[in-house]
Protein backbone atom coordinates (compact mmCIF):
# COMPACT_ATOMS: atom_id res chain seq x y z
CA UNK A 1 0.00 0.00 0.00
CA UNK A 2 1.58 3.32 -0.88
CA UNK A 3 1.89 5.74 1.73
CA UNK A 4 -0.42 8.59 2.00
CA UNK A 5 2.21 10.91 2.72
CA UNK A 6 5.81 10.74 2.05
CA UNK A 7 8.39 13.11 1.85
CA UNK A 8 11.70 13.12 1.00
CA UNK A 9 14.87 15.22 1.64
CA UNK A 10 13.37 18.21 2.06
CA UNK A 11 15.06 21.29 2.51
CA UNK A 12 14.44 24.98 3.20
CA UNK A 13 17.32 27.96 3.70
CA UNK A 14 15.81 31.24 4.34
CA UNK A 15 19.21 33.09 3.47
CA UNK A 16 21.71 32.50 5.14
CA UNK A 17 19.49 30.13 7.79
CA UNK A 18 19.13 26.29 6.78
CA UNK A 19 15.77 26.10 8.53
CA UNK A 20 14.88 22.51 7.04
CA UNK A 21 18.36 19.87 6.13
CA UNK A 22 16.82 17.86 4.66
CA UNK A 23 13.95 16.12 6.23
CA UNK A 24 12.39 12.13 5.05
CA UNK A 25 9.33 10.66 6.68
CA UNK A 26 6.19 8.88 5.30
CA UNK A 27 3.22 8.36 6.94
CA UNK A 28 0.92 5.56 6.21
CA UNK A 29 -2.71 5.87 5.32
CA UNK A 30 -4.64 6.42 9.01
CA UNK A 31 -1.71 6.85 10.73
CA UNK A 32 -1.84 9.92 13.86
CA UNK A 33 1.74 10.79 13.71
CA UNK A 34 3.37 13.59 16.00
CA UNK A 35 6.47 15.87 14.76
CA UNK A 36 7.99 17.35 17.66
CA UNK A 37 11.03 19.62 18.42
CA UNK A 38 11.98 22.32 19.99
CA UNK A 39 11.18 26.30 19.06
CA UNK A 40 12.66 26.95 15.72
CA UNK A 41 13.66 23.44 14.74
CA UNK A 42 11.57 23.66 11.34
CA UNK A 43 8.40 21.55 12.27
CA UNK A 44 5.93 24.45 10.51
CA UNK A 45 8.32 24.90 7.59
CA UNK A 46 8.16 21.24 6.86
CA UNK A 47 4.27 22.18 7.38
CA UNK A 48 4.78 24.92 5.03
CA UNK A 49 6.34 22.99 2.52
CA UNK A 50 3.94 19.68 2.36
CA UNK A 51 0.71 22.23 1.99
CA UNK A 52 2.49 24.82 -0.63
CA UNK A 53 2.59 28.05 1.13
CA UNK A 54 6.31 27.42 0.95
CA UNK A 55 8.06 26.48 -2.26
CA UNK A 56 10.97 23.66 -1.83
CA UNK A 57 14.54 24.12 -2.38
CA UNK A 58 15.31 20.72 -2.47
CA UNK A 59 13.40 17.05 -2.06
CA UNK A 60 10.25 16.03 -3.02
CA UNK A 61 6.55 15.44 -1.25
CA UNK A 62 4.21 13.04 -2.49
CA UNK A 63 0.47 12.58 -1.14
CA UNK A 64 -1.49 9.16 -2.33
CA UNK A 65 1.36 8.66 -4.76
CA UNK A 66 1.41 12.04 -6.35
CA UNK A 67 4.56 14.43 -6.83
CA UNK A 68 2.90 17.43 -5.53
CA UNK A 69 6.51 19.26 -4.78
CA UNK A 70 5.67 21.96 -7.02
CA UNK A 71 2.23 22.75 -6.32
CA UNK A 72 0.45 25.86 -5.16
CA UNK A 73 -1.66 25.72 -2.13
CA UNK A 74 -5.24 25.67 -4.18
CA UNK A 75 -3.60 22.73 -5.89
CA UNK A 76 -2.55 20.83 -3.19
CA UNK A 77 -5.88 21.02 -1.31
CA UNK A 78 -7.71 19.38 -4.46
CA UNK A 79 -4.98 16.98 -3.50
CA UNK A 80 -6.73 16.08 -0.42
CA UNK A 81 -4.22 18.08 1.67
CA UNK A 82 -5.71 20.31 4.30
CA UNK A 83 -4.39 22.77 7.46
CA UNK A 84 -4.62 24.84 9.88
CA UNK A 85 -2.48 27.32 11.26
CA UNK A 86 0.01 27.96 14.04
CA UNK A 87 -1.47 31.11 15.01
CA UNK A 88 -5.28 30.75 14.28
CA UNK A 89 -6.48 32.77 11.15
CA UNK A 90 -10.27 33.12 11.12
CA UNK A 91 -11.61 34.84 7.77
CA UNK A 92 -13.17 38.51 9.62
CA UNK A 93 -15.65 39.85 6.81
CA UNK A 94 -16.90 36.12 7.15
CA UNK A 95 -19.09 34.57 9.35
CA UNK A 96 -18.30 31.08 11.11
CA UNK A 97 -20.81 29.36 8.65
CA UNK A 98 -18.96 31.18 5.78
CA UNK A 99 -15.54 30.49 6.50
CA UNK A 100 -16.41 26.70 6.36
CA UNK A 101 -18.27 26.85 3.11
CA UNK A 102 -15.24 28.55 1.68
CA UNK A 103 -13.62 25.02 1.87
CA UNK A 104 -16.80 23.03 0.90
CA UNK A 105 -17.08 25.56 -2.19
CA UNK A 106 -13.67 25.53 -3.31
CA UNK A 107 -12.77 21.39 -1.95
CA UNK A 108 -12.13 18.60 -4.31
CA UNK A 109 -16.29 18.31 -4.76
CA UNK A 110 -17.12 22.10 -5.20
CA UNK A 111 -19.93 21.55 -2.98
CA UNK A 112 -22.59 24.77 -3.50
CA UNK A 113 -26.27 25.65 -2.65
CA UNK A 114 -28.30 24.06 -0.26
CA UNK A 115 -26.28 20.56 -0.08
CA UNK A 116 -23.10 22.93 0.94
CA UNK A 117 -25.14 24.37 3.54
CA UNK A 118 -26.22 21.31 5.18
CA UNK A 119 -22.65 20.32 5.06
CA UNK A 120 -21.25 22.93 6.85
CA UNK A 121 -24.16 22.44 9.75
CA UNK A 122 -22.57 18.89 9.76
CA UNK A 123 -19.02 20.11 9.97
CA UNK A 124 -19.97 22.56 12.93
CA UNK A 125 -21.88 20.14 14.71
CA UNK A 126 -18.98 17.44 14.59
CA UNK A 127 -16.06 20.47 15.99
CA UNK A 128 -18.93 21.39 18.72
CA UNK A 129 -20.45 24.52 17.24
CA UNK A 130 -23.51 23.36 15.95
CA UNK A 131 -25.76 26.30 15.58
CA UNK A 132 -23.57 29.05 15.56
CA UNK A 133 -22.85 29.45 11.83
CA UNK A 134 -24.32 32.85 11.54
CA UNK A 135 -22.07 34.51 14.40
CA UNK A 136 -19.14 36.75 13.72
CA UNK A 137 -15.66 35.14 14.05
CA UNK A 138 -14.29 38.03 16.00
CA UNK A 139 -16.82 37.11 18.77
CA UNK A 140 -15.53 33.54 19.01
CA UNK A 141 -13.48 32.30 22.07
CA UNK A 142 -9.95 31.11 21.34
CA UNK A 143 -10.81 27.50 21.57
CA UNK A 144 -14.28 28.27 18.92
CA UNK A 145 -11.86 29.71 17.04
CA UNK A 146 -9.79 26.60 16.60
CA UNK A 147 -12.88 24.89 16.56
CA UNK A 148 -13.73 26.72 13.38
CA UNK A 149 -10.08 26.32 11.93
CA UNK A 150 -10.57 22.82 12.52
CA UNK A 151 -14.46 22.57 10.61
CA UNK A 152 -12.82 24.61 7.92
CA UNK A 153 -10.00 22.06 7.57
CA UNK A 154 -12.40 19.33 7.39
CA UNK A 155 -14.56 20.53 5.31
CA UNK A 156 -12.42 20.43 2.61
CA UNK A 157 -12.45 16.98 2.75
CA UNK A 158 -9.35 16.28 3.21
CA UNK A 159 -7.08 12.59 3.19
CA UNK A 160 -4.50 13.75 5.15
CA UNK A 161 -4.72 16.73 7.96
CA UNK A 162 -2.02 18.81 9.19
CA UNK A 163 -2.63 20.24 12.71
CA UNK A 164 -0.15 23.24 13.58
CA UNK A 165 -0.14 22.89 17.63
CA UNK A 166 -3.98 23.38 17.17
CA UNK A 167 -4.07 21.87 20.77
CA UNK A 168 -1.76 24.95 22.24
CA UNK A 169 -2.98 27.50 24.31
CA UNK A 170 -6.00 25.77 25.57
CA UNK A 171 -6.83 25.23 29.06
CA UNK A 172 -6.70 21.38 30.62
CA UNK A 173 -10.61 20.49 30.25
CA UNK A 174 -10.39 21.82 26.32
CA UNK A 175 -7.54 20.22 25.67
CA UNK A 176 -9.47 16.80 26.54
CA UNK A 177 -12.07 17.76 24.32
CA UNK A 178 -9.67 18.74 21.61
CA UNK A 179 -7.76 15.49 22.31
CA UNK A 180 -11.53 13.50 21.37
CA UNK A 181 -11.88 15.37 18.49
CA UNK A 182 -8.30 14.85 17.10
CA UNK A 183 -9.41 10.72 18.34
CA UNK A 184 -12.72 10.71 16.71
CA UNK A 185 -10.74 11.57 13.53
CA UNK A 186 -9.08 8.88 13.50
CA UNK A 187 -11.24 6.66 14.50
CA UNK A 188 -12.86 8.12 10.94
CA UNK A 189 -9.55 6.72 9.22
CA UNK A 190 -8.07 10.29 9.38
CA UNK A 191 -4.44 10.82 8.39
CA UNK A 192 -2.93 13.35 10.61
CA UNK A 193 0.39 14.77 10.85
CA UNK A 194 0.59 17.02 14.08
CA UNK A 195 3.00 19.45 15.27
CA UNK A 196 2.64 19.31 18.97
CA UNK A 197 4.73 20.63 22.33
CA UNK A 198 2.19 18.99 24.88
CA UNK A 199 3.35 15.84 25.45
CA UNK A 200 0.09 14.80 27.37
CA UNK A 201 -1.45 14.85 23.88
CA UNK A 202 1.51 13.38 21.94
CA UNK A 203 1.33 10.12 24.35
CA UNK A 204 -3.13 9.90 23.98
CA UNK A 205 -3.06 10.82 20.09
CA UNK A 206 0.30 9.44 18.56
CA UNK A 207 1.37 5.59 17.98
CA UNK A 208 4.48 7.35 16.01
CA UNK A 209 6.78 10.26 16.61
CA UNK A 210 9.40 12.30 14.34
CA UNK A 211 11.21 14.66 16.06
CA UNK A 212 13.36 17.42 14.32
CA UNK A 213 16.17 19.42 16.38
CA UNK A 214 17.92 22.49 14.20
CA UNK A 215 16.26 21.60 10.69
CA UNK A 216 17.07 17.84 11.33
CA UNK A 217 15.37 15.03 12.17
CA UNK A 218 16.92 13.41 15.05
CA UNK A 219 14.51 10.74 16.25
CA UNK A 220 11.81 8.20 14.86
CA UNK A 221 9.86 5.65 16.22
CA UNK A 222 6.96 4.65 18.59
CA UNK A 223 6.25 7.47 20.96
CA UNK A 224 6.71 5.95 24.39
CA UNK A 225 10.65 5.37 23.19
CA UNK A 226 11.27 8.44 21.26
CA UNK A 227 10.86 10.27 23.93
CA UNK A 228 13.12 8.40 26.16
CA UNK A 229 15.52 8.45 23.81
CA UNK A 230 19.08 10.89 25.31
CA UNK A 231 19.07 12.98 22.01
CA UNK A 232 15.45 13.77 22.54
CA UNK A 233 15.72 15.02 25.91
CA UNK A 234 18.73 16.83 25.16
CA UNK A 235 17.25 18.76 22.31
CA UNK A 236 14.67 19.59 24.47
CA UNK A 237 16.03 20.25 27.44
CA UNK A 238 19.66 21.54 26.94
CA UNK A 239 23.33 19.64 27.60
CA UNK A 240 22.97 19.44 31.35
CA UNK A 241 19.90 16.94 31.27
CA UNK A 242 21.24 14.04 28.83
CA UNK B 1 -35.86 32.77 -6.43
CA UNK B 2 -37.19 34.10 -3.53
CA UNK B 3 -40.00 35.80 -2.75
CA UNK B 4 -38.08 38.91 -1.48
CA UNK B 5 -36.02 38.91 -4.35
CA UNK B 6 -38.34 38.81 -7.20
CA UNK B 7 -40.05 41.57 -5.29
CA UNK B 8 -36.59 43.57 -5.29
CA UNK B 9 -36.00 42.85 -9.04
CA UNK B 10 -39.78 44.35 -9.94
CA UNK B 11 -38.81 47.36 -8.10
CA UNK B 12 -35.11 47.62 -9.85
CA UNK B 13 -37.03 47.30 -13.17
CA UNK B 14 -39.49 50.12 -12.18
CA UNK B 15 -36.88 52.20 -11.11
CA UNK B 16 -35.21 51.31 -14.28
CA UNK B 17 -38.11 52.87 -16.33
CA UNK B 18 -38.60 55.41 -14.61
CA UNK B 19 -35.05 56.49 -14.99
CA UNK B 20 -35.21 55.69 -18.87
CA UNK B 21 -38.16 57.58 -19.26
CA UNK B 22 -36.69 60.27 -17.31
CA UNK B 23 -35.17 62.43 -20.46
CA UNK B 24 -38.02 63.21 -22.41
CA UNK B 25 -39.50 64.37 -19.34
CA UNK B 26 -36.91 67.19 -17.58
CA UNK B 27 -34.70 69.65 -19.50
CA UNK B 28 -31.99 68.66 -21.39
CA UNK B 29 -29.81 70.40 -18.44
CA UNK B 30 -30.64 67.70 -16.18
CA UNK B 31 -30.21 64.84 -18.42
CA UNK B 32 -26.87 65.83 -18.60
CA UNK B 33 -26.36 65.65 -14.79
CA UNK B 34 -27.97 62.47 -14.64
CA UNK B 35 -25.85 61.04 -17.39
CA UNK B 36 -22.57 62.26 -15.90
CA UNK B 37 -24.16 60.80 -12.55
CA UNK B 38 -25.12 57.59 -14.08
CA UNK B 39 -21.55 57.37 -15.53
CA UNK B 40 -20.03 57.64 -11.91
CA UNK B 41 -22.31 54.82 -9.98
CA UNK B 42 -21.16 52.47 -13.00
CA UNK B 43 -17.61 53.54 -12.56
CA UNK B 44 -17.82 52.93 -8.81
CA UNK B 45 -19.76 50.02 -8.64
CA UNK B 46 -17.29 48.50 -11.12
CA UNK B 47 -14.30 49.58 -9.06
CA UNK B 48 -15.99 48.39 -5.62
CA UNK B 49 -16.21 45.04 -7.50
CA UNK B 50 -12.80 44.00 -7.33
CA UNK B 51 -10.99 46.50 -4.81
CA UNK B 52 -13.94 46.17 -2.08
CA UNK B 53 -13.58 42.61 -0.98
CA UNK B 54 -10.24 42.26 -1.98
CA UNK B 55 -8.73 45.54 -0.74
CA UNK B 56 -6.54 46.45 -3.41
CA UNK B 57 -6.80 50.46 -3.70
CA UNK B 58 -7.08 51.19 -7.86
CA UNK B 59 -6.01 54.43 -9.35
CA UNK B 60 -5.94 52.78 -12.61
CA UNK B 61 -9.53 53.88 -13.60
CA UNK B 62 -8.32 56.28 -15.93
CA UNK B 63 -6.42 54.45 -17.79
CA UNK B 64 -9.31 52.25 -18.86
CA UNK B 65 -12.19 54.99 -18.68
CA UNK B 66 -9.57 56.72 -21.06
CA UNK B 67 -8.72 54.06 -23.43
CA UNK B 68 -12.32 53.40 -23.96
CA UNK B 69 -12.82 57.27 -25.18
CA UNK B 70 -10.07 57.44 -27.18
CA UNK B 71 -10.50 54.27 -28.79
CA UNK B 72 -13.74 55.66 -29.72
CA UNK B 73 -12.11 58.65 -31.09
CA UNK B 74 -10.04 56.77 -33.02
CA UNK B 75 -12.14 54.58 -34.59
CA UNK B 76 -15.63 55.98 -35.13
CA UNK B 77 -15.39 57.11 -38.37
CA UNK B 78 -13.76 53.76 -39.72
CA UNK B 79 -16.22 51.48 -38.05
CA UNK B 80 -19.95 51.26 -37.76
CA UNK B 81 -20.85 52.20 -33.96
CA UNK B 82 -21.87 48.84 -32.46
CA UNK B 83 -17.88 47.14 -33.59
CA UNK B 84 -16.68 50.43 -31.91
CA UNK B 85 -17.79 49.46 -28.40
CA UNK B 86 -16.84 46.21 -28.92
CA UNK B 87 -12.97 46.67 -29.66
CA UNK B 88 -13.27 49.23 -26.92
CA UNK B 89 -13.95 46.71 -24.52
CA UNK B 90 -11.97 43.79 -26.18
CA UNK B 91 -9.00 46.53 -25.92
CA UNK B 92 -10.12 47.22 -22.38
CA UNK B 93 -9.69 43.57 -21.56
CA UNK B 94 -6.70 42.68 -23.49
CA UNK B 95 -5.08 45.81 -20.94
CA UNK B 96 -6.85 44.14 -18.24
CA UNK B 97 -5.19 40.96 -18.10
CA UNK B 98 -1.43 42.22 -19.10
CA UNK B 99 -1.34 44.51 -16.18
CA UNK B 100 -3.36 42.18 -14.02
CA UNK B 101 -0.68 39.61 -14.92
CA UNK B 102 2.39 41.41 -14.48
CA UNK B 103 0.82 43.23 -10.97
CA UNK B 104 -1.66 41.46 -8.74
CA UNK B 105 1.39 40.26 -7.14
CA UNK B 106 2.18 43.53 -5.64
CA UNK B 107 0.65 44.13 -2.05
CA UNK B 108 -0.60 46.94 -0.53
CA UNK B 109 0.76 50.31 -1.29
CA UNK B 110 2.90 49.04 -4.17
CA UNK B 111 -0.15 48.20 -6.00
CA UNK B 112 -1.95 51.57 -5.50
CA UNK B 113 1.27 53.34 -6.28
CA UNK B 114 1.84 51.20 -9.96
CA UNK B 115 -1.66 51.74 -10.83
CA UNK B 116 -1.34 55.29 -10.64
CA UNK B 117 2.32 55.45 -12.15
CA UNK B 118 0.06 52.83 -14.96
CA UNK B 119 -2.97 55.86 -15.70
CA UNK B 120 0.49 58.33 -16.41
CA UNK B 121 2.37 56.04 -18.49
CA UNK B 122 -0.51 55.56 -20.73
CA UNK B 123 -1.40 58.84 -21.09
CA UNK B 124 1.75 60.17 -21.52
CA UNK B 125 1.95 56.89 -24.33
CA UNK B 126 -1.40 58.27 -26.22
CA UNK B 127 0.40 61.81 -26.39
CA UNK B 128 3.75 61.15 -27.82
CA UNK B 129 2.15 58.41 -30.28
CA UNK B 130 -0.47 60.88 -31.27
CA UNK B 131 2.30 63.54 -31.69
CA UNK B 132 5.01 62.09 -33.12
CA UNK B 133 3.11 59.65 -35.11
CA UNK B 134 -0.15 60.06 -36.16
CA UNK B 135 0.85 63.60 -35.97
CA UNK B 136 -2.84 64.90 -34.45
CA UNK B 137 -3.16 66.77 -31.42
CA UNK B 138 -6.39 65.89 -30.13
CA UNK B 139 -9.46 64.22 -32.20
CA UNK B 140 -13.09 64.70 -33.48
CA UNK B 141 -15.86 62.21 -32.32
CA UNK B 142 -18.94 62.52 -34.92
CA UNK B 143 -21.49 60.68 -33.75
CA UNK B 144 -25.62 61.10 -33.95
CA UNK B 145 -26.11 60.79 -30.40
CA UNK B 146 -27.87 63.26 -27.99
CA UNK B 147 -27.03 63.30 -24.44
CA UNK B 148 -29.87 61.12 -23.78
CA UNK B 149 -28.47 58.76 -26.55
CA UNK B 150 -25.83 58.54 -24.45
CA UNK B 151 -27.19 58.38 -21.04
CA UNK B 152 -29.52 55.51 -21.97
CA UNK B 153 -26.51 53.67 -22.99
CA UNK B 154 -24.94 54.79 -20.08
CA UNK B 155 -27.63 53.50 -18.04
CA UNK B 156 -27.90 49.87 -19.27
CA UNK B 157 -24.19 49.13 -18.75
CA UNK B 158 -24.98 50.67 -15.51
CA UNK B 159 -28.26 47.88 -14.90
CA UNK B 160 -25.74 45.16 -16.52
CA UNK B 161 -23.21 46.23 -13.81
CA UNK B 162 -25.82 45.16 -11.02
CA UNK B 163 -26.66 42.74 -12.17
CA UNK B 164 -22.80 41.02 -12.51
CA UNK B 165 -21.97 42.57 -9.48
CA UNK B 166 -25.12 41.05 -7.50
CA UNK B 167 -24.78 37.71 -9.40
CA UNK B 168 -20.63 37.68 -8.14
CA UNK B 169 -21.95 38.17 -4.17
CA UNK B 170 -23.99 35.11 -4.21
CA UNK B 171 -21.46 33.13 -6.10
CA UNK B 172 -18.80 31.08 -5.24
CA UNK B 173 -16.52 33.56 -6.30
CA UNK B 174 -17.88 36.43 -3.91
CA UNK B 175 -17.35 34.49 -1.40
CA UNK B 176 -13.50 33.50 -2.52
CA UNK B 177 -13.04 37.22 -3.34
CA UNK B 178 -14.20 38.15 0.68
CA UNK B 179 -12.25 35.59 2.00
CA UNK B 180 -8.89 36.55 0.06
CA UNK B 181 -9.18 39.75 1.16
CA UNK B 182 -9.08 39.05 4.39
CA UNK B 183 -6.34 36.87 4.35
CA UNK B 184 -4.90 35.09 1.28
CA UNK B 185 -2.68 32.63 2.44
CA UNK B 186 -5.81 30.82 4.43
CA UNK B 187 -8.19 31.30 0.76
CA UNK B 188 -5.12 29.73 -0.96
CA UNK B 189 -5.64 26.57 1.49
CA UNK B 190 -9.19 26.68 1.20
CA UNK B 191 -8.47 25.57 -2.70
CA UNK B 192 -8.79 29.12 -3.75
CA UNK B 193 -6.72 29.91 -6.98
CA UNK B 194 -6.30 33.24 -5.49
CA UNK B 195 -4.54 34.57 -8.50
CA UNK B 196 -6.68 33.30 -11.08
CA UNK B 197 -10.18 35.15 -9.26
CA UNK B 198 -8.24 38.25 -8.61
CA UNK B 199 -7.99 38.15 -11.89
CA UNK B 200 -11.04 37.54 -13.60
CA UNK B 201 -12.34 40.60 -11.46
CA UNK B 202 -9.77 42.95 -12.22
CA UNK B 203 -10.63 42.12 -16.00
CA UNK B 204 -14.70 42.20 -15.81
CA UNK B 205 -14.10 45.64 -13.49
CA UNK B 206 -11.63 47.40 -15.77
CA UNK B 207 -13.68 46.18 -19.10
CA UNK B 208 -16.76 48.10 -17.86
CA UNK B 209 -14.94 50.75 -16.83
CA UNK B 210 -13.48 50.97 -20.57
CA UNK B 211 -16.68 51.06 -21.85
CA UNK B 212 -18.14 53.67 -19.49
CA UNK B 213 -15.55 55.71 -21.29
CA UNK B 214 -16.59 54.60 -24.63
CA UNK B 215 -20.02 55.65 -23.92
CA UNK B 216 -18.84 58.89 -22.71
CA UNK B 217 -16.53 59.70 -25.65
CA UNK B 218 -19.05 61.52 -28.19
CA UNK B 219 -20.24 63.85 -25.36
CA UNK B 220 -16.97 65.12 -25.76
CA UNK B 221 -16.92 66.01 -29.09
CA UNK B 222 -13.00 67.25 -28.68
CA UNK B 223 -10.65 64.80 -26.87
CA UNK B 224 -7.53 65.11 -26.42
CA UNK B 225 -5.15 62.82 -23.75
CA UNK B 226 -5.22 65.86 -21.17
CA UNK B 227 -9.30 65.32 -21.00
CA UNK B 228 -9.76 61.54 -21.14
CA UNK B 229 -7.03 60.88 -18.66
CA UNK B 230 -7.66 63.00 -16.03
CA UNK B 231 -6.37 61.44 -12.91
CA UNK B 232 -9.01 62.92 -11.32
CA UNK B 233 -11.51 60.68 -12.39
CA UNK B 234 -9.82 57.89 -10.41
CA UNK B 235 -9.97 59.77 -7.54
CA UNK B 236 -13.63 60.45 -7.28
CA UNK B 237 -14.24 57.23 -8.41
CA UNK B 238 -12.31 55.81 -5.14
CA UNK B 239 -13.94 58.38 -3.01
CA UNK B 240 -17.49 57.88 -4.06
CA UNK B 241 -17.05 54.33 -3.57
CA UNK B 242 -15.52 54.27 -0.29
CA UNK B 243 -17.64 56.96 0.75
CA UNK B 244 -21.26 54.17 0.36
CA UNK B 245 -18.80 51.52 1.25
CA UNK B 246 -16.97 49.45 -0.78
CA UNK B 247 -17.60 45.97 0.28
CA UNK B 248 -21.91 46.39 -0.55
CA UNK B 249 -23.83 46.07 -3.80
CA UNK B 250 -25.74 49.31 -3.30
CA UNK B 251 -22.27 51.30 -1.56
CA UNK B 252 -21.02 52.49 -4.52
CA UNK B 253 -24.37 54.44 -5.79
CA UNK B 254 -25.09 55.33 -2.49
CA UNK B 255 -21.80 57.35 -2.73
CA UNK B 256 -21.77 58.36 -5.68
CA UNK B 257 -25.05 60.38 -6.11
CA UNK B 258 -24.52 62.88 -3.31
CA UNK B 259 -20.67 63.15 -4.32
CA UNK B 260 -21.57 63.84 -7.85
CA UNK B 261 -23.69 66.61 -7.34
CA UNK B 262 -21.76 68.45 -4.84
CA UNK B 263 -19.13 68.12 -7.03
CA UNK B 264 -20.93 69.63 -9.94
CA UNK B 265 -21.98 72.13 -8.09
CA UNK B 266 -18.41 73.12 -6.42
CA UNK B 267 -16.26 72.76 -9.85
CA UNK B 268 -19.27 76.00 -11.37
CA UNK B 269 -18.77 77.84 -7.84
CA UNK B 270 -15.36 77.53 -6.96
CA UNK B 271 -13.44 76.28 -10.14
CA UNK B 272 -10.25 76.95 -8.61
CA UNK B 273 -10.28 75.71 -5.20
CA UNK B 274 -12.08 72.14 -6.38
CA UNK B 275 -9.10 70.39 -6.28
CA UNK B 276 -8.23 71.07 -2.68
CA UNK B 277 -11.61 70.64 -1.68
CA UNK B 278 -12.11 67.43 -3.30
CA UNK B 279 -9.12 66.14 -0.71
CA UNK B 280 -9.71 67.54 2.42
CA UNK B 281 -13.71 65.34 1.52
CA UNK B 282 -11.01 62.23 1.02
CA UNK B 283 -9.52 63.10 4.16
CA UNK B 284 -12.03 63.43 6.23
CA UNK B 285 -14.50 60.34 4.61
CA UNK B 286 -11.68 58.07 4.97
CA UNK B 287 -11.66 59.33 8.59
CA UNK B 288 -15.06 59.67 9.74
CA UNK B 289 -16.03 56.56 7.77
CA UNK B 290 -13.35 54.02 6.93
CA UNK B 291 -16.12 51.24 6.21
CA UNK B 292 -18.58 53.68 4.23
CA UNK B 293 -22.17 55.26 5.17
CA UNK B 294 -24.09 51.98 4.32
CA UNK B 295 -22.06 50.59 7.37
CA UNK B 296 -22.05 52.92 9.82
CA UNK B 297 -25.83 53.30 9.33
CA UNK B 298 -26.34 49.55 10.16
CA UNK B 299 -24.26 49.57 12.96
CA UNK B 300 -25.75 52.92 14.26
CA UNK B 301 -29.26 51.27 13.76
CA UNK B 302 -27.86 48.17 16.37
CA UNK B 303 -26.91 50.19 18.22
CA UNK B 304 -23.36 49.14 19.06
CA UNK B 305 -20.48 51.17 18.59
CA UNK B 306 -18.44 48.15 17.69
N1 LIG C 1 9.36 33.02 6.40
C1 LIG C 1 10.52 32.94 7.07
N2 LIG C 1 11.53 33.77 6.80
C2 LIG C 1 12.70 33.69 7.48
N3 LIG C 1 12.95 32.78 8.44
C3 LIG C 1 11.97 31.93 8.77
C4 LIG C 1 10.69 31.97 8.10
N4 LIG C 1 9.91 30.99 8.62
C5 LIG C 1 10.66 30.39 9.57
N5 LIG C 1 11.89 30.94 9.66
C6 LIG C 1 12.96 30.50 10.53
O1 LIG C 1 13.17 29.13 10.30
C7 LIG C 1 13.39 28.44 11.50
C8 LIG C 1 12.37 27.35 11.67
O2 LIG C 1 11.12 27.95 11.93
P1 LIG C 1 9.78 27.14 12.11
O3 LIG C 1 8.70 28.13 12.22
O4 LIG C 1 9.67 26.11 11.07
O5 LIG C 1 10.03 26.46 13.53
P2 LIG C 1 9.03 25.60 14.41
O6 LIG C 1 9.70 24.29 14.64
O7 LIG C 1 7.68 25.58 13.83
O8 LIG C 1 9.06 26.43 15.76
P3 LIG C 1 7.89 26.70 16.82
O9 LIG C 1 7.81 25.53 17.71
O10 LIG C 1 8.36 27.93 17.54
O11 LIG C 1 6.64 26.94 16.05
C9 LIG C 1 13.36 29.49 12.61
O12 LIG C 1 14.69 29.86 12.88
C10 LIG C 1 12.60 30.61 12.01
O13 LIG C 1 13.02 31.85 12.53
MG1 LIG D 1 5.85 26.29 14.36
Amino acid sequence: MSAQLEISNLQKRFGGLVAVAGVSFSLAPGEVVGLLGPNGSGKTTVLNMISGALPCDGGTVRVGGADITRLKPHQVAKHGVARTFQLVRPLPTLNVAENVLLSLAFGKHRHWGKEARDRVEEKLEFVGLAGRGQEKVGNLTYIDQKRMEMARALASEPDLLLLDEWLAGLNPSELRIGIELVQHLQGQGMTVLLVEHIMEAVRALCSRCIVMSAGEKIAEGPSAEVLQEPAVIKAYLGDDHA
Amino acid sequence: MTMKTSHAFLLAAAVLALLAAAPLLIPDYWTGVLLGMTGYVTLATAWAMFSGPTRYVSLATVAFFGVGAYTVAVLNETLPYPLVLLCAGGIGMVMALIVGFSTLRLAGVYFVIFTFGLAELVRQTVSWWEVNITYTMGRYVFLPFEGRHIYWQLLALAAATFLISWGIGRSRIGLALKALGDDETVAAHAGVDVTRIKLLLFVISSTIITLVGAIQAPRWTYIEPSIVFNPTVSFMTLIMALLGGAMRLWGPLVGAIPLFLLFEWLSVSFPDHFSIILGLLFILIVFVMPEGVLAKIETLRKGSPK
